[in-house]
């Protein structure tokens, strides 16, 4: 069975964001699938409850982590073994079903075309402009436990060191100077833009640009605060 | 100590090292050989001088390109046979090698790329055997405290296998910088964080860059 999976914790998102992105699913995957949400508050039949285990860590950096959870997929008590997560804040353009199509050799993670890769190698030392992006991520069962081990065995350091889970899976799980052998793959060029970045660097990077042939968009904003009424607005377009 | 020894076959190294880098990596070479780098390796090599210290194998912990530190481990100390820099750097390798290539043909000089927060130096495949001399080491110097987690997770992921090392620490206050991400305000919270219960020298330093640096040596 197919899993499309998001998460859903404290009050950055309404429930409104939860339901839209279920709506956008319903109409743009033609393969069956099972819709979850990990959340804090449980109140829909999709709604699973968010584990607590880590909570004990949080120190400013933790919240975003919660996500990873759902890398061990008994953890969080899903059955099936294909699983696409998204972000609350996406607009789905193109039909899901060929995320599920996928050679699943590696599992897949965003790659941002967008960024110059001299920038994010100047900054992979300094925790900053990581290569991947954490909203789009696509596993089969199983493949991710080892990244879902790893932080467990090592919280104290990874809650401490790396600012997101973007860093986190950056310095360990994709190897963006080598990226044949990375244990996480990027999406293909094309298939996932930033509204607020651009697409591919250097020649295709205009802001706030619809690109409809690309299969998903991303409201990632590098800590700036998301301008969730054109969010809004892109909604209903 | 003033001053390193600026010797011909340190020129040649040097010299080949810093033509290689281009675009960012050319900065970052050039941030790494600023005068401050160089007060405060001094500042390291004088102290352990003064404390009567011979480093015999040194862990070298985050070292960066180590053009430094390690000359003045080596010329300073007869006693050094072996410096091996852990990092987690891809761009610091070939850099690093270059400006060592003395030391590295010499097969006294390793880079490590290993992260020492979350694995230890040594990977021991049966814990029930003894350490091999060569995998001991005696001297662990660590002037990035401020860009890792304490350094009390080092010791304890350690210490089982290195018995009780000395540990060179240095930290700073420059919080500025976004990969500062454990400094410290003084001596004594370098000491807590590290755990050290035998302190042999604590102290501070006001570098060029107006900075303030900690060091303390103990076990």
């Amino acid at each position: 069975m197919n899993n499309i999976l998001c998460v859903n914790w404290g009050n950055k998102y309404g429930r409104e964001y939860v339901e839209k992105l279920k709506q956008q699913c319903e109409e743009n995957c033609s393969v069956p699938f099972n819709f979850y949400c990990l959340t804090d508050n449980p109140t829909e039949p999709y709604d699973i409850p968010i584990p607590t285990t880590w909570d004990s860590h949080e120190n400013g950096k933790f919240w975003a982590y919660r996500k990873l959870y759902m890398f061990d997929e008994d953890k969080v008590n899903i059955e099936g073994n294909h699983f696409l997560y998204l972000d609350l804040d996406v607009i789905v353009q193109k039909d899901l079903s060929y995320f599920f199509k996928l050679d699943m050799e590696h599992p897949y993670i965003v790659k941002g075309w967008w960024n110059d890769i001299e920038v994010c190698k100047k900054n992979f030392a300094k925790f900053k402009s990581p290569m991947v992006n954490s909203s789009v991520m696509r596993w089969d069962r199983g493949q991710l436990k080892k990244v879902y081990n790893h932080i467990k065995n090592n919280l104290d350091v990874i809650f401490f060191t790396y600012p997101t889970i973007d860093n986190y899976i950056n310095h360990f799980w994709y190897n963006m100077y080598d990226e044949e052998n990375s244990f996480m793959s990027g999406f293909p060029k094309g298939d996932v833009y930033s509204w607020y970045k651009g697409n591919i660097y250097p020649n295709d990077m205009e802001p706030r640009k619809n690109r409809e042939y690309c299969k998903i968009c991303l409201f990632n904003n590098s800590g700036e605060t998301n301008d969730v009424e054109e969010l809004k607005t892109l909604w209903s377009t | 100590m003033e001053h390193l020894k600026y010797t011909p076959d340190m020129a040649r190294d040097w010299k080949n090292a810093i033509i290689t880098p281009e675009g960012y990596l050319k900065k970052r070479v050039l941030d790494s050989m600023n005068a401050s780098q160089l007060e405060s390796k001094l500042w390291l090599v004088e102290t352990l001088i003064e404390l009567d210290i011979e480093p015999k194998r040194v862990a070298l912990l985050a070292g960066w390109f180590a053009q430094y530190i390690v000359p003045l481990l080596f010329d300073n100390f007869r006693s050094c046979e072996w410096v091996e820099n852990f990092e987690i750097d891809h761009d610091v390798s070939p850099i690093s090698y270059k400006f060592n290539k003395r030391y590295k043909d010499k097969n006294i000089y390793k880079i490590n790329m290993r992260n020492v927060m979350m694995k230890p130096m040594r990977m021991m495949p049966n814990p029930n055997l003894p350490v091999k001399p060569e995998d001991i080491f005696d001297v662990v110097i660590n002037c990035s405290c401020e860009h890792m987690f304490p350094m009390w997770k080092f010791r304890d992921m350690n210490e089982r296998y290195h018995g009780k090392p000395l540990y060179v620490l240095q930290s700073s206050n420059a919080t500025q910088h976004d990969d500062h991400i454990n400094c410290v305000e003084s001596e004594d919270e370098l000491i807590e964080q590290s755990r050290m219960s035998t302190v042999l020298y604590s102290g501070s330093k006001i570098l060029s860059n107006e900075s303030t640096r900690f060091m303390v040596i103990g076990r």
